[in-house]
């Protein structure tokens, strides 16, 4: 009961937090010198052509009004009409989650799975050979930029091994072989629901890469904090105590350690991955994965502000979304945090 | 703990379900793995269906719209397949200036006024519609009422239907309509049914299905991410073996990764690989190298309403003191010719004998003393699209050669649409100097440049209607010595021409922009694709994909 009510009262506050966000946004979008509408209708058009385009999109009218107009608009669900691809901005970003969100799991799937046992060998080892090796493997994750990394994979990967695909979501080849009946958009989830082998091995094997390159970062993030956090949980009394019932070491570490020292990895997977939803830029374009990044950027490149919009609002909800979800996941593995 | 492995075998046991209820599709197996014990038992012994000839490309070039009315950017790449205008423009130095498209044949009445065409028939729009008379009005109609390109129609009056295969183009001044009809942009021929639900529905062309006569068809399109196309079975012009049955194109950004996916296989073709490792491909006995002049060519603009670039000798001086080799050289890996004036060369109207400047600090300083600056002493300051990598290799190159002749830059990186609406606003407290990419809508290319970039208007700060006269220069002679050529291009080819170039040595006598260089097109083709052919006069397309054939 106290957990549905915490809930209720943050997504609640969530309202204020992302009407602040639509007002910041759809002023500094705007305050930048850009005729919206002569960039709607192309280059070389007519000035009577830019004035009636001025009047369709409603850019005649003062700012204020404007932004009421599109509040409006967005509480009947339309985020306006892309300026650059003229589709309708919910529509662009529908269209493209799944691709992002495919990329995204996994790669934080991976960052997860190998920076928690990292940081927990690290820490076991503090000092020694294997905690030094990790501790310069996440200061390398962290501070290798993903161009870069993504780059140098795809030599090895493609050019010198010739194991992985260079780029994109799936073999073009497929689509005539093996075609895939579409149910999600997600293409792993759909091929398996299909029982098409064939593409869901294509698919598994393209998102190898850009899944690493993404999670180059957050590994080493996550390998740091839970080295900490486990440091400073393994010198507590209950593992001493613990130590001295004879509870195996590898019980300690696992069960009791770990479930506490787990709460800022948490925090920080969460954000990571809140973040990566629109920004996730680079990977994107070196592996032309077509997701949300690349629509952000393009949109900020060529000031679509309807689109702008829509990516921010949809970014700051994930963000507001997410950390609810860390807070309750939180709650959940340590006890002693209580939702208020 | 326990809620953990919970969670698992919950897991699993879902993923069985879902396998389980998943439809009993059994995919055909692909020719390359074909382990007998992948088949069912049951399977019968047919043959799986052979794969089609697929030609894979790699193209930065992305869809700002689909609605071939209004298109007016990047994806005439695409549209140019499904699509047809009534001609199309050969290059220069075919035998013929024309291909009949739609238009079997025209005539014009002997006053320039009327052009008439009489059309192929049996054509049909990929909806099935008929492509006829009314058809070619209905297009033409739409294109002058909103196309983004509206204004090249600006001479016509009206289109008349004189019977179903033949439609009269009147005009308001004599101009050359096979030229016109000939455009990449504003041109295209569409189904009227298409044209109607376009109208009514705005998110109509959004999923990218064509409504053309062209002979491929788009068949499925991924934003941002990949087109397919199909062969028109239907289409007039017949097929023949080794034409292919579907093209599919990836829509990539990243010129770095189009060329891996070129070298590793992945694509056959690379539209705009990277300039500097164009060399790589010289000696790859795999590849044939096309370098080909383009009609994209730089322009520097002066603000001329201002002091001390409001001096004709001051702007002689600076167009002196520009580094063009370098400029070719580091700007675009030497893939570029210095330009004759804003005409690019080898088309309409470009002639040699207009001048060129030279890179000569000494004649700059001489200028410049002139002028009344001696040792320069001003400063200026500089805008380009940021967007723009060739504009940012290059834009440092002035300011260091102006340096040398006492002449202070400020070099200003913009977005392009920033930096086009300052300079649009008040030439007053706009740039000093303007960079910008510029390209001809159709293929009347010099004459294009020209108009859009230095005929005035009446009014300071002297915009024109296509707002592209940066340098709000305003010279009587040149704009009439321009009305008279603009006049007599369609009955008076040559006399035409000559004014052009009257006109174009006026202008680079007074300087009011820097004439940088002419880019260079280049087509990396593998020998394993014959038929390609670069039309100049369409740099937007790369490819035809009607003409590309498999080699044998």
């Amino acid at each position: 009961m106290q957990r549905l009510e915490f809930i209720l009262r943050r997504l609640l506050t969530s309202i204020f937090v992302l009407l602040g966000v639509s007002v910041i946004t759809f002023f500094i979008a705007r305050v930048a010198p850009n005729d919206a509408a002569a960039m709607y209708i192309g280059p070389k058009a007519r000035q009577e052509d830019i004035d009636r385009v001025t009047k369709q999109l409603g850019l005649d009218k003062p700012l204020p009004v404007q932004y009421v107009i599109y509040m409006q608009e967005l509480s009947r669900g339309d985020l306006g009409t892309s300026i650059a691809t003229k589709r309708p901005v919910l529509q662009e970003l529908t269209g493209r989650l799944p691709a992002t969100l495919e990329l995204l799991f996994f790669g934080m799937f991976l960052a997860a799975a190998i920076g928690v046992p990292l940081g927990v060998l690290s820490a076991q080892s503090q000092g020694k050979l294997p905690d030094l090796a990790v501790r310069s493997l996440s200061i390398i994750g962290v501070s290798m930029p993903a161009f870069f990394l993504g780059l140098i994979l795809q030599i090895i990967f493609f050019r010198n091994l010739e194991l992985l695909p260079l780029a994109g979501r799936v073999d073009a080849d497929l689509r005539f072989t093996d075609p895939l009946t579409k149910i999600t958009d997600f293409i792993l989830l759909d091929s398996f629901l299909t029982s098409n082998w064939v593409t869901l091995k294509d698919a598994f094997l393209h998102l190898i890469l850009p899944a690493v390159t993404l999670s180059a970062y957050p590994t080493g993030l996550i390998a740091r904090m839970t080295r900490a956090a486990m440091l400073e949980t393994l010198e507590q009394d209950y593992i001493r105590t613990a130590k001295a019932y004879g509870i195996k070491q590898r019980v300690i570490i696992y069960l009791y350690a770990l479930k506490n020292a787990i709460s800022p990895t948490l925090t920080v997977l969460g954000l990571t991955f809140a973040f990566a939803l629109t920004g996730t830029f680079f990977v994107e374009i070196i592996f032309n994965w077509p997701g949300l990044g690349l629509f952000t950027v393009r949109s900020l490149l060529s000031l679509d502000y309807p689109a702008i919009m829509g990516m921010t609002l949809f970014g700051a909800t994930g963000y507001v979304l997410i950390n609810l979800v860390v807070d309750i996941l939180q709650a959940w593995v340590d006890p002693r945090i209580s939702l208020k | 703990m326990k809620r953990f492995t919970l969670f698992l075998s919950l897991l699993v046991a879902l993923s069985v379900i879902l396998s389980a209820c998943a439809p009993a599709v059994e995919a055909p197996p692909a020719a390359t793995d074909a382990p007998a014990t992948d088949a069912p038992a049951t399977a019968a012994p047919t043959e799986p269906p052979a794969a089609p000839l697929v030609l894979k490309i790699a193209n930065s070039a992305n869809i700002t719209t689909w609605d071939p009315i209004a298109s007016f950017s990047t994806e005439a790449s695409y549209l140019a397949n499904s699509y047809e205008q009534l001609l199309r423009i050969n290059p220069p130095g075919s035998a013929e200036t024309y291909t009949p498209l739609l238009a079997e044949s025209w005539e014009v009445s002997a006053d320039g006024l009327a052009y008439t065409f009489h059309l192929r028939s049996g054509v049909k729009f990929h909806d099935g519609e008929p492509m006829n008379a009314a058809a070619v009005k209905a297009s033409i109609d739409a294109a002058v009422e909103r196309a983004g390109a509206s204004f090249i129609w600006l001479p016509l009056d009206n289109v008349e239907v004189v019977d179903d295969s033949t439609v009269k183009f009147n005009l308001k001044w004599a101009a050359p309509v096979d030229l016109i009809a000939s455009s990449l942009y504003g041109a295209w021929i569409v189904s009227p049914k298409a044209l109607e639900a376009g109208a009514a529905d705005e998110t109509f062309w959004a999923d990218g299905k064509s409504y053309g006569t062209g002979p491929y068809m788009v068949e499925s399109y991924t934003p941002d991410a990949e087109i397919v196309f199909t062969q028109n079975t239907e289409y007039w012009g017949g097929w023949e073996a080794g034409q292919y049955e579907k093209v599919v194109v990836s829509i990539v950004p990243e010129a770095t990764t189009r060329q891996q996916m070129l070298e590793g296989g992945e694509v056959e073709l690379a539209a705009g690989l990277p300039a500097d490792n164009i060399a790589a491909f010289d000696n790859d006995p795999n590849y044939t190298v096309f370098r080909e002049p383009s009609f994209f060519n730089y322009v520097g603009f002066f603000n001329t309403l201002k002091a001390p670039l409001d001096d004709v000798k001051v702007r002689q001086a600076l167009s002196y003191a520009i580094p063009y080799d370098d400029i070719i050289a580091i700007g675009a890996n030497g893939l570029g010719t210095q330009s004759y004036g804003p005409v690019p060369a080898g088309v309409f109207p470009w002639d040699d004998s207009v001048f060129r400047y030279s890179y000569d600090l000494d004649k700059a300083k001489a200028l410049l003393k002139e002028a009344g600056h001696e040792g320069g002493g001003f400063s200026i300051r500089l805008t380009y699209a940021s967007e723009n990598a060739v504009e940012a290799a290059f834009a440092p190159l002035i300011k260091d050669s102006f340096a040398q002749i006492g002449v202070d830059v400020t070099v200003e990186p913009l977005a392009f649409g920033q930096q086009w609406e300052l300079a649009k606003t008040d030439p007053a407290t706009a740039q000093d100097m303007f960079l910008l990419l510029y390209w001809p809508t159709y293929s009347d290319a010099g004459a294009d440049n020209m108009w859009s970039m230095f005929y005035a208007g009446a009014e300071p700060p002297y915009l024109n209607a296509t707002k592209f006269n940066l340098s709000y220069w305003k010279n009587d002679e040149y704009n009439a010595l321009m009305d008279v050529a603009g006049a007599i291009t369609a009955t008076d080819y040559a006399g035409s021409k000559a004014k052009y170039v009257e006109a174009n040595k006026l202008l680079v006598e007074e300087a009011p922009a820097v004439f940088f260089f002419d880019t260079m097109a280049v087509f990396v083709v593998p020998k394993s694709i014959e038929g390609f052919k670069y039309n100049l006069n369409y740099p937007f397309v790369h490819y035809f994909f009607y003409q590309l054939r498999a080699a044998k």
